[in-house]
């Protein structure tokens, strides 16, 4: 994938440069917001990771620009805004602007990558009618999953669940928002229910070592595969 | 110095000029209304004079005045006062009655004199007698017109004083009277609470108490200002160390990340420990900060449900990697208050039960509703805090002796800041488990 990191800290963005290329990606580097806006207009990126603290024009102004240029329009570049500031103002503005993510500095590496990761994810799964987890695909269109490459058989309510979970890897879904997303399918779902259904996709997806995890009170997260 | 009381230097002003008016209207009612009177006592001697020299018997050779004793001894006394008399012939011969009763100066036919050790008023009366005329000099002590002069003044001073009365209790009560829109400021003052540093409304305030009200607000304006400035000072400060701190800690993760002799890694990860805990003691000076009068943001009605449900995914990333068994029961529970402090609150205690519990233990976020008070609480099953620390821990940089981990100290005195700028607060308790419970109880909701 192809990475813009945009951050006038010289040690910082060094940092999560090597950190991101490890992962495997091409990452460019630039500390100025309109190199970055003029790179962007130039060429596609996968994912952009901007500083709203530069100098000049700063990340809110470089956002909206990259918001508002022909190019984002086809199809927008996801944008990861790192901040040293943490005003819920600043975190509601860079999110109006169109920001995906907000990380408020320090923060630990293995936190950055996995946002990368989910982001990248849920850019190429937007429209895209194959999902993947690990040995696991779901064919939205088809409504078809297998694992490793074998058909898996899945309740039409365990396929909805499945489906939220996958939304969100690394990420705590409540139970609320469980039901919420598998309530178009009939009756009334109780917290009881969606217990029955994560624990029938557990014993069919643990096997093959994708992990449920619960999060007591709350609600389940699917883990990060490994 | 000591106070002045405005009362008694209003009064202490007021006092002479009304003595003096008092004096000077007494003065100005006596002469007038006395003059009256005296001549009319001054005729009834002359009258007293006349009778007596009618009494004078004019023989060849001589002039003969005599009364019984007990006429004389009438005439001689009134109601209140003794009355002398002083017969002369023409040629200046004593006739009779009291001979030396000093007479008036020749161009005058009344004066006041002193006659047997007493005030006396002595009149001068031509008397006929005979072809001649006889000088009767008349004189009565001065009771009766003292007695009236007297009465003069009393009764010309009465009202007046009256009316000082009257000034003195108008100038007590209207000195209270006219202060009370200071009390009224100043009450309004007393019941701020030590952040309000709004400017005083100077619309009730009289048009004197302007001034005053001006410089205070002034002064508020002031110290406000310098809160503001601190707090910015406070807040660039922490922002400022944020980014060097997340160089620090990508540098230090990338390295821990690569192969290297155990002792280098031992001491790479004490820094990386080191940078990290860094990285959240900006955090809290930056909350500390924020909870300053000066810096609080316009509360807004939050859910304490919907921030614990917010960081839930941050709080779980913290729990793994002690292998904590993170959970939560989280019921509504609206609050007015600052969304940012609140989750700093909420996320200091869940570090706390996170780092101070026992690797495998059992920690639960609690929000909701206790007895009509919304509250929010983090327990754990860990060791606990002895019932006899419970106050200390609250301090700012105090730790329990003996307790691991690299805490500042900070935490539980910013969870307690936080909750007293919401007017709300901490309680530190036993866990069912053992552990230790500590959360805020807000006033309302």
């Amino acid at each position: 994938m192809r990475l813009l990191i945009v951050e006038d800290d010289a040690p910082l963005a060094s940092g999560l440069q090597r950190i991101l290329e490890a992962e495997g990606h091409a990452v460019d580097v630039t500390a100025r917001g309109e190199e970055a806006v003029a790179a962007a207009s130039h060429e596609k990126f996968d994912l952009v990771i901007l500083d709203i603290g530069l100098p000049h024009m700063d990340g809110f102004e470089v956002l909206r620009r990259l918001r508002s240029s022909a190019s984002d329009k086809s199809g927008p570049t996801p944008v990861l805004v790192l901040t040293a500031r943490d005003a819920v103002e600043d975190r509601v503005r860079g999110l109006d602007l169109g920001a995906d993510d907000y990380m408020v500095k320090p923060f630990a590496m293995p936190e950055l990558t996995a946002r990368v990761r989910a982001l990248l994810r849920r850019s190429q799964a937007h429209g895209g009618p194959r999902i993947t987890h690990g040995p696991l695909t779901l064919d939205t269109v088809a409504r078809r999953a297998f694992l490793r490459s074998e058909p898996l058989e899945l309740a039409a309510r365990e396929w909805a669940v499945l489906e939220v979970l996958l939304a969100k890897v690394e990420k705590i879904v409540s139970k609320e928002a469980i039901i919420q997303a598998v309530a178009g399918w009939g009756d009334d779902l109780s917290p009881n229910a969606i217990e029955v259904y994560v624990s029938r996709l557990r014993s069919k997806l643990e096997p093959a070592g994708i992990r449920i995890r619960t999060v007591r009170g709350f609600g389940y997260m699917l883990e990060e595969y490994k | 110095m000591a106070a002045r009381s405005l009362r008694a230097h209003l009064l202490r002003l007021l006092l002479p000029p009304i003595a003096a008016l008092l004096a000077l209207g007494a003065v100005v009612a006596y002469y007038p209304s006395l003059e009256p009177a005296t001549q009319a006592y001054d005729q009834a001697l002359v009258d007293i004079g006349l009778a007596i020299g009618s009494q004078v018997r004019v023989t060849e050779t001589q002039y003969r005045f005599e009364l019984p004793q007990a006429v004389d001894q009438v005439l001689r006394t009134d109601r209140f006062d003794r009355i002398y008399y002083r017969i002369t012939s023409p040629s200046g011969i004593e006739i009779a009655g009291d001979p030396e009763l000093p007479p008036p100066p020749s161009d005058e036919i009344a004066h006041n004199t002193v006659f047997d050790g007493r005030k006396v008023r002595v009149v001068t009366v031509q008397s006929p007698c005979g072809s001649s005329i006889c000088t009767v000099l008349v004189g009565e002590t001065t009771l009766k017109r003292e007695r009236l002069a007297r009465d003069i003044v009393l009764q010309s001073l009465f009202p007046e004083l009256l009316i000082a009365l009257a000034t003195l209790v108008i100038v007590w009560f209207g000195v209270k009277r006219g202060l009370e829109p200071l009390a009224r400021l100043s009450e309004e003052i007393k019941s701020r609470s030590a952040g309000d540093l709004r400017a005083i409304d100077a619309a009730g305030a009289p048009q004197e108490t302007r001034p005053l009200v001006g410089a205070l607000n002034g002064l508020l304006e002031e110290v406000s200002a310098a809160s503001r400035s601190q707090q910015r000072f406070l807040a660039n400060a922490a922002h400022q160390l944020r980014t060097p701190l997340a160089g620090l800690q990508a540098h230090t993760e990338i390295a821990l990340a690569q192969p290297m002799p155990e002792a280098c890694r031992t001491q790479l990860e004490q820094v990386h420990r080191a940078t990290i805990r860094t990285g959240r003691l900006a955090n809290q000076l930056l909350a500390l900060a924020r909870t300053e009068p000066a810096a609080r943001s316009a509360t807004a009605a939050v859910d304490l449900k919907g921030i614990a449900g917010n960081e839930a995914d941050a709080w779980l990333r913290q729990s793994l990697t002690r292998d904590i068994d993170l959970g939560f029961e989280l019921d509504p529970a609206p609050v007015q208050g600052d969304a940012f402090l609140l989750r700093e609150a909420l996320s200091n205690l869940v570090h706390n039960a996170i780092e101070y519990s026992n690797r495998g233990g059992r920690v639960t976020v609690r929000t909701g509703r206790r007895n009509g008070h919304a509250f929010l609480e983090v327990e754990d099953d860990g060791p606990g805090i002895a019932p006899e620390e419970r106050e200390r821990v609250l301090e700012r940089f105090y730790r329990v002796p003996g307790t691991p981990g690299t805490g500042s100290g900070l935490g539980l005195a910013i969870v307690r800041e936080i909750a007293a700028s919401h007017a709300a607060s901490l309680f530190v308790a036993e866990g069912a488990a053992g552990g230790c419970r500590v959360g805020i109880t807000f006033p309302h909701g």
